[in-house]
């Protein structure tokens, strides 16, 4: 393990039973977190992101389980984990999550800041009155005015956006090294999810935490990340910092996610469609679990699982395109479109920030 | 991440043909929203015994009387023929009169089976009808909650007596009473589900596309109630069939000349002490109906939750 | 009115029980719809954009204004043939595909609802036909006719309810948010089937969501609501390139777009309601150019003109 991964994850495996049927949720999942980036993971529902982040705070349903691999923390194995003891010492005090509902992380019948002292007591040890004082300072850093009133106001009493913030708050309050993040913002409104996107990056800067943020939304990843890993059923295809994965992707199935982006698509041109949907995860899959939808498959995708070829010391993708023995096979044109833009960007770096809405 | 990098034939590096519709596939899964109930249900053992001891229960007692020569009411002068014990020519003995019990068991399961089916018709009938009414007419809400709140508020058992002491005790009187209050039950149960899905998209889209309020009902509305409308049934039959007996038990049953689960355990209780087998068999039979139908219908409603599917 | 006014909307108000209060979702709103355009309405939750869509098709009763269709009143009390004129001739494409098909109806049943509602086949043939062209022309195999909905995906649900829409053969679709249930790989397969078929057929959309960003890529115009009331409306491109209302320009700097170098070096703006002085003049529905409307009073008007 590099001494600048605070978490890194390999081969995992993650199955769960359903009345005598396996679905297989993590085929060999792949990342590294390091110390004091933002990591977002990308994907559509099914790709397992969402289970990826569950087996950090050793949250997975009871029918679910870490096949193989590992999730080393610390020079620990989170993966070889099976009591509730060896957890308490990291859930919540070392690994904090954010989930997408906030109102399913509060109790509706205590008090916000009761919540959050009780949550930051329990980790920190600290007596009522002082836990009590960090709280109200917690509930000031995250942007929640007037703390003391809030302090004691129940969830209900809070917009979707305050209680977002209060249950940051309460992640945050005994201070984690790395901070998990399930589509924290998907279920608020656009204005106010600027706002947590925000609030998320200054904690990170100022509280030197690493952040693993998961998003279905590529808006959201080039906004507050530095590096990014995209999943497709169960496993990592790509990962990259953002610049090199936005700008440079290799994966064929990066290429249509962002080809297929109305954000980046020309007006009155079709957009780049993938399609069909992505594979029952009950089923074995053979070979490249994207070959079946990819235009661009080579025959060898549907025998052979790919293996991750290093694009650079920072970027890698699983593709059989980038096997020497394969042909030159051209990206999307939107794709390349997005490469002169990056060349142009390198030349004048200036020009980008005049845009307000973004170029398309 | 690094694994050792398997022999491939440079031959499968060649750009693979791309099948759309195979692609449009591959979102595509055969389900079937009954087959997964029937294959969900039929999983467990123990609910295909039950189904098929309810099966048997029910076509033997409503063939038996076609077939048995024997009369339920046959009674013998003879007092050999009395309190004649299990097996000696009569599989179930016979009662205080020499009539036999394997005959009156028989025919005071078809009379209980044929209630509890009927009263289950009934409330459930009524019950679907008004509740869906009461879902989806506005104004119908105000007044029904009122009947709901009466009918709910007095106690069954009092409510029950009343009735038979008011009415004279018969196979109706009972179908009557039980069904004065079973109906608002699951009228309610159906209201609430009306609600639920009254202001589903899906009957949005119904409502822009004109449909009208009839095909709404048929379409959109009572094919979701049918499975919880299936358990509902299953569990009045059982119900029914107690209160009967209930009913029988504190002498408020049925007249005496019609032989049913009730009549048999009443009778059967008086000679308990010297008799056991002649109440023993009838609470057998019944424990096995009641039983069975409360856990098959239990099964039904879990099996037909589609959450349940794989 | 002119010659190519498909719908107007005009002074349409709707109001909601609320205990004893009435809520106002949608206020004074007024706008046009061109044939064969694609109108957006955008505005967050709350907003009223999706109560907008729900009057036009009578699902809510309008407490304020009227709404034509064609010159004819589809509002308030109309008779049947301008009912029937409405159910056949304006359809709607909704958000979540898993909850609008009707999961205990097979897909045939789904798609030819409204023909049987209208009586428009002349036999079974005919019907089965129409259905066949309809699940054909969003890219489905008429096999699936016989299916069940829970049998498909997201997508091709969504498309399912797009040719629920498509056999009644309509001049304009609302679609309401018919993108953001969907998943990111899908979503570019409903926008181009409903592109292709406003071209092929000359289709109308009045098109309600959330996301500025996706609605610039398929819009002619685009019209923002804040809290039940028009803000600005403008052509797509002149509402990027000169937003003039401050609640306009926080949307625009909100939305995350898919572009690290841009987000980099944005700067977002909050809208905060108490900077407009209205003491001095109620606010008005104003043409600041042509074409380009935005709710301000004098002063404000004024300010954005220069």
């Amino acid at each position: 393990m590099s001494a600048d991964n605070i978490l890194e994850v390999s081969d995992l495996r993650v199955s769960f039973s359903l009345r005598g049927k396996m679905l297989t949720a993590l085929r060999g999942t792949s990342l590294e977190l390091r110390r004091g980036e933002t990591l977002a993971v990308v994907g559509e529902s099914g790709s397992g992101k969402s289970v990826l982040a569950k087996t950090f705070l050793g949250m997975l349903d009871k029918n679910g389980r870490v096949e193989s691999g590992s999730i080393i923390f610390d020079g620990q194995d989170l993966a070889r984990y099976t009591t509730e003891k060896q957890w308490l010492g990291i859930r919540g005090k070392r690994i904090a999550m954010i989930f997408q509902d906030p109102m399913t992380a509060l109790n509706p019948l205590k008090t916000v800041g009761e919540q959050i002292r009780e949550a930051a007591a329990l980790h920190r040890g600290l007596d009522r009155r002082t836990s009590r004082l960090a709280v109200i300072e917690t509930l000031e850093r995250v942007g929640i005015g007037e703390p003391e009133l809030r302090y004691r106001q129940f969830p209900h009493e809070f917009s979707g956006g305050m209680r977002q913030r209060a249950v940051i708050a309460a992640a945050v309050a005994c201070r984690p090294e790395v901070l998990i993040c399930d589509e924290p913002t998907t279920a608020l409104d656009v204005t106010v999810q600027a706002q947590i996107l925000d609030l998320i990056k200054s904690l990170q800067r100022d509280l030197h935490m690493s952040v693993l943020f998961i998003t279905h939304d590529l808006g959201v990843v080039a906004s507050v990340a530095q590096r990014v890993a995209v999943m497709y059923s169960g496993q990592v295809v790509e990962e990259g910092s953002v610049e090199e994965v936005f700008y440079d992707p290799r994966a064929p199935y990066t290429w249509a996610l962002l080809a297929s982006l109305p954000q980046l698509g020309v007006k009155g041109e079709e957009l780049y469609s993938i399609k069909g949907t992505p594979p029952s995860l009950f089923k074995e899959i053979r070979g490249d679990a994207f070959a079946p939808r990819n235009p661009q498959a080579l025959e060898v995708d549907f025998v052979e699982e790919p293996p991750a070829f290093p694009v650079s010391p920072t970027h890698w993708a699983r593709t059989w395109l980038l096997d020497p023995r394969a042909p030159c096979i051209e990206a999307p044109r939107s794709i390349m479109r997005l490469r002169e833009r990056l060349s142009k960007a390198r030349k004048d770096p200036g020009r980008a920030g005049k845009a307000s809405g973004g170029e398309a | 991440m690094k694994r050792p990098m398997p022999d491939l034939a440079p031959e499968l590096f060649r750009p693979a043909l791309f099948d759309e519709a195979a692609a449009e596939l591959t979102g595509y899964a055969h389900y079937s929203y009954w087959r997964s109930t029937m294959r969900t249900f039929l999983k467990s053992p123990v609910s295909i015994f039950l189904l098929a001891l309810i099966v048997v229960l029910v076509t033997a007692s409503f063939i038996y009387p076609l077939v048995s020569p024997t009369d339920p009411n046959r009674v013998d002068l003879d007092t050999a023929t009395w309190n004649m014990e299990p097996g000696s020519g009569h599989a179930f003995g016979t009662d205080g009169l020499g009539r036999d019990l394997w005959a009156r068991a028989w025919y005071g399961t078809r009379t209980s089976m044929l209630l509890g089916l009927i009263i289950a018709i009934l409330d459930v009938g009524i019950g679907m009808i008004a509740g869906a009414l009461w879902g989806y007419v506005k104004r119908l809400d105000r007044v029904m909650t009122e009947i709901y709140n009466v009918l709910n508020n007095i106690p069954q058992t009092v409510f029950l007596i009343l009735l038979t002491y008011i009415m004279r005790p018969g196979f109706w009187t009972i179908v009557v009473a039980l069904c004065t209050t079973g109906w608002i039950g699951i009228a309610r149960f159906v209201r609430n589900k009306v609600l639920m899905i009254r202001d589903a998209e899906y009957n949005i889209a119904s409502r822009c596309l004109g449909t009208p309020l009839h095909r709404m009902i048929l379409k959109n509305v009572l094919p979701y109630l049918v499975s919880i409308l299936i358990m509902e049934a299953a569990l009045t039959i059982p119900y029914s069939i107690g209160s009967e007996v209930f009913l029988g038990f504190i002498g408020l049953g049925l007249p005496l000349d019609t032989v049913s689960l009730g009549n048999l355990v009443n009778l059967g209780k008086n000679n308990f002490m010297l008799y056991p087998y002649q109440l023993t068999w009838p609470t057998l039979l019944l424990a096995a109906i009641t039983i069975s139908f409360y856990i098959v219908g239990n099964r039904f409603a879990d099996a037909s939750d589609p959450r349940n599917h794989v | 009115m002119s010659d190519d006014t498909i719908l107007s909307v005009r002074g349409l108000g709707v109001e909601f029980p609320m205990g004893r209060k009435r809520f106002t979702a949608v206020d004074g709103v007024s706008f046009d719809l061109r044939r064969g355009e694609t109108f957006s309405l955008v505005g967050e939750s709350g907003s009223g954009k999706t109560t907008i869509g729900r009057a036009i098709m009578r699902i809510h009763p309008i407490s304020k204004g009227e709404i034509l269709f064609e010159g004819k009143r589809v509002s308030g009390r109309i008779d049947a043939s301008a009912e029937r004129l409405l159910r056949q001739r304006i359809q709607m494409i909704f958000q979540d595909p898993m909850a609008s098909l009707n999961e205990r109806a097979k897909i045939d049943y789904i798609v030819s609802e409204g023909l049987y509602n209208f009586r428009l086949f002349k036999d079974e043939a005919e019907r089965r036909a129409k259905v066949e062209k309809a699940l054909r022309d969003v890219g489905l195999i008429p096999e699936f006719a016989s299916r069940f909905p829970h049998e498909f995906s997201g997508g091709q649900r969504q498309r399912i309810g797009i040719a629920r829409a498509l056999v009644m053969e309509p001049e304009l679709l609302i679609a309401d948010e018919p993108i953001s249930a969907l998943d990111v790989s899908i979503r570019s397969q409903v926008i181009n089937l409903m592109n292709r078929l406003k071209r092929d057929r000359g289709l109308t959309y009045l098109f309600i969501a959330h996301d500025l960003s996706v609605v610039r890529f398929i819009s002619d115009r685009i019209a923002v609501i804040y809290r039940g009331r028009l803000v600005e409306l403008a052509g797509a491109e002149e509402l990027f390139a000169h937003p003039l209302h401050p609640y306009t320009r926080a949307l625009l700097s909100a939305v995350p777009l898919p572009d690290p170098e841009v987000e980099r070096l944005k700067k977002h703006v909050a809208y905060d309601p108490s900077i407009h002085d209205y003491s001095q003049g109620k606010p008005s529905w104003s043409e600041v150019s042509s074409g380009h409307f935005v709710l301000g009073n004098e002063c404000e008007i004024r300010g954005w003109k220069a």
